[in-house]
């Protein structure tokens, strides 16, 4: 392990370059969480969202000494990566990601069992309703949502990420919650 | 914000507590082994292109001395075929000296390298004993690149 586990992204990815295990094995430790989140939540599937994560730090191993700061940050830098191969494989497997079986039999088994039965169906329900809505955004809606409401990245961020202005994440992501709230109100007008 | 927009935002909070939230564990394991291998080939081409760099640094100091010898003419370029025919033989080609011109005239530098680096060349490696040096024999072409590996007994 390194001595000091507090480096910054930018060390981490030149000791990288240069074969340092624990350098890896940090950056690692400290990005997966939000690679494989935003894989699942891009695809809806833990299949995609594994295979993306090995591929991204794969990657990584293979290009660290190709990463110029001066160029974006390295947080951007791996969201782009990433999102390269979400969507190369959201292109792959178009017919059947987002499919209401796919998403159903993934999350079956976290439905747990409370004192409120009803009301945990209730929003059981509506969080399973909101993830079809989700994936079922266009990918250029999808991804401001999955980066600014589910990985909490703020606007500048985001747009770091995505390589555009702040305003267009801002008119993204407001155009994308007015389709999400749309689909919640047409689901909600069939469950009745 | 109306009262959609709130609940829509409580909602999609909610979704992004839901689901797997981390890489299963077995991933660093893995990744962590193809790092180590890749990082084993690095340190031996290393040592292979140091190797290759002293050599063709004794070979010009040879060819400096030995030059005024020369004869003014060059052997045909057909024995010079033949000559590096026969000296390419027994050598176990480098991953990266297939895209490398053929062989016309060469030379063989004698050097250490560590075990680790016959894993290039596909030999099976122990590796507890991968930087152990072992003695080898470099073949180097016409533009000094390192073509081939031969081991000596």
């Amino acid at each position: 392990m390194l001595e000091s586990p507090s480096h910054s992204d930018d060390d981490l990815l030149r000791l990288i370059a240069r074969g340092h295990e624990p350098a890896f094995v940090e950056f690692y430790r400290k990005h997966q969480k939000s690679v494989y989140h935003f894989a699942f939540h891009m695809s809806g599937q833990t299949e995609v969202a594994e295979e993306v994560t090995q591929e991204v730090f794969l990657t990584v191993m293979s290009v660290a000494k190709q990463y110029d700061s001066r160029r974006g940050s390295a947080v951007s830098y791996l969201y782009g990566i990433t999102r390269n191969f979400v969507l190369r494989c959201l292109e792959r497997e178009r017919p059947y990601i987002a499919t209401l079986d796919d998403v159903e039999s993934e999350h079956a088994n976290t439905l747990v069992q409370e004192r409120d039965l009803l009301g945990e169906l209730a929003r059981n329900e509506r969080i399973e309703s909101l993830r079809k809505a989700v994936l079922a955004l266009p990918p250029a809606y999808r991804e401001v949502v999955v980066l600014c409401d589910l990985n909490e990245m703020d606007y500048a961020q985001a747009a770091g990420v995505l390589g555009c202005a702040i305003g267009t994440i801002r008119s993204r992501l407001h155009r994308a919650r007015a389709l999400l709230m749309e689909k919640m109100r047409a689901a909600e007008r069939c469950a009745v | 914000m109306n009262a959609d927009e709130r609940d829509l935002l409580e909602g999609l909070q909610e979704l992004a507590a839901e689901g797997p939230r981390q890489a299963p564990v077995h991933m660093e394991q893995r990744l962590l082994s193809e790092f180590r291998k890749r990082s084993r080939r690095r340190r031996a081409r290393a040592w292979i292109s140091a190797a290759s760099a002293g050599a063709i640094a004794a070979a010009i100091a040879v060819l400096l001395w030995i030059g005024p010898l020369r004869p003014q003419h060059p052997v045909l370029s057909q024995d010079a075929a033949v000559f590096a025919d026969e000296t390419t033989a027994g050598f176990y080609p480098l991953p990266d000296a297939d895209g490398l011109p053929p062989v016309e005239s060469a030379m063989v530098v004698r050097v250490q390298l560590p075990v680790a680096s016959l894993e290039l060349i596909g030999f099976p490696v122990n590796q507890d004993r991968d930087s152990d040096p072992v003695e080898a024999e470099v073949l180097l072409g016409q533009d000094g690149l390192a073509r081939g590996v031969r081991l000596v007994d």
